[in-house]
């Protein structure tokens, strides 16, 4: 019984939580002027698109060949993105050297670990190896992004709404919350990791 | 280990797309022909560094009496480290303050392309590998690979434009982590293997 095209692709969309990782963004770029946050964001979810069809095509064959496991990528997941988190809480302990050194975020994190993290790249495989209808799973990619860039687009508008203070604050939490998912992953590619030494 | 990974981690870890800028500031008003022939001269003093560690690999580790799986998982731990340091890049790297006038060995072929990274890991995998003709040619792939790379400099930097070859860089570091983590997990497998009853 194949799945119908719609679901797949709101899974997809679920997966990806642009609307969830939205507040996350937002405080990673709060330091740029607006119309570079919206060229940022983007560009961001064009890439993480390009991630998520090379994967769809490549994925198995590329991890195949670096002879990479299931729980490595979950694993790699979820440590980039703890590091990140790390950065945004403790971000105000080296308040004083200004935010102009900051470096515009690019590909990492939001691009992949964020959007196209490791959950949405298993999945991605899972259904194309099940499916083995490369259109539908591509075109089922393609109308989740559709959503996914509507909303990265629609995003640094919130940040209108929330204001310069709201911004700060909201960095502090997204960071424990950022933390809080990349436990999760690292957790799960542990529980994955602990399957391979008894399999 | 296969010729493939050996070659792609090595090859990944010279980073030579992330250096090709840098390797452009270095040459820049120097007559193209010449730059050709730097180019050269650096890179097979770089090979020849990475062929000694090649041979040091085995010496050392023999005398040190390391096992394998300490090999597996120093070796990723590293890998690991590596690629953090090219996926978050730190303000006062080695790139940003290149000395100026024509590269003699440093800092083109030591310590940009064959850097400590990269010659730890050779000794790491020389280890790891016994067989010593599969090592030398992955050095000679991924040496390959660096070269042909920089010769085309300037074609990499303008097709792909300053923005591209981060992003190439980027990804690049992305596949290190994740054999980093592969190859620090197979080390924990085997020392599980080993150890646990």
């Amino acid at each position: 019984m194949p799945t119908p095209l719609l679901s797949i692709a709101l899974t997809f969309f679920l997966v990806t939580n642009p609307i969830g990782n939205s507040p996350t963004i937002i405080a990673l770029v709060k330091d740029f002027d607006f119309e570079k946050q919206k060229k940022i964001l983007r560009r961001e979810g064009i890439i993480s698109l390009i991630i998520a069809l090379f994967f769809q095509f490549f994925g198995e064959l590329f991890l195949g060949l670096l002879k990479v496991q299931n729980f490595a990528v979950t694993l790699c997941g979820g440590i980039l993105l703890f590091l990140v988190a790390l950065k945004m809480i403790f971000a105000m302990c080296n308040n004083n050297s200004t935010a102009a050194v900051k470096q515009e975020p690019f590909i990492v994190p939001i691009a992949t670990p964020l959007l196209s993290g490791p959950g949405l790249l298993t999945i991605i495989m899972l259904y194309s190896r099940q499916e083995c209808n490369n259109l539908k799973i591509t075109s089922a990619i393609l109308i989740a992004w559709v959503g996914v860039l509507g909303v990265m687009i629609a995003a640094p508008y919130l940040q209108k709404i929330l204001g310069k203070r709201g911004l700060v604050a909201l960095e502090q939490l997204m960071g424990m919350i950022l933390a809080m998912i990349a436990m999760d992953m690292i957790v799960k590619g542990s529980a994955l990791f602990l399957k391979t030494l008894h399999g | 280990m296969s010729l493939l990974s050996v070659t792609l981690a090595l090859f990944l870890i010279m980073d030579p797309l992330g250096n090709v800028s840098s390797y452009l500031s270095l040459v820049d008003g120097i007559d193209p022909k010449k730059q050709k022939y730097i180019v050269i001269r650096e890179m097979l003093i770089a090979l020849a560094t990475m062929i000694v560690f090649n041979y040091l690999g085995e010496v050392i580790f023999s005398v040190l009496h390391l096992s394998e799986t300490t090999v597996r998982i120093a070796s990723g731990v590293i890998l690991f480290l590596i690629a953090i340091k090219i996926i978050f890049p730190a303000p006062d790297s080695l790139r940003a303050n290149l000395p100026n006038g024509e590269p003699f060995v440093i800092p083109l072929a030591i310590p940009l392309i064959a850097g400590p990274s990269l010659l730890a890991t050779i000794l790491l995998y020389a280890n790891l590998e016994p067989s010593q003709p599969i090592m030398l040619a992955a050095i000679l792939l991924a040496w390959l690979g660096a070269v042909s790379i920089l010769l085309c400099a300037r074609f990499f930097q303008r097709v792909l434009t300053n923005n591209g070859l981060m992003a190439c860089e980027r990804l690049m570091g992305m596949v290190l982590i994740l054999l980093a983590i592969q190859r620090f997990g197979e080390g924990i497998q085997q020392f599980v293997a080993l150890y646990a009853t």
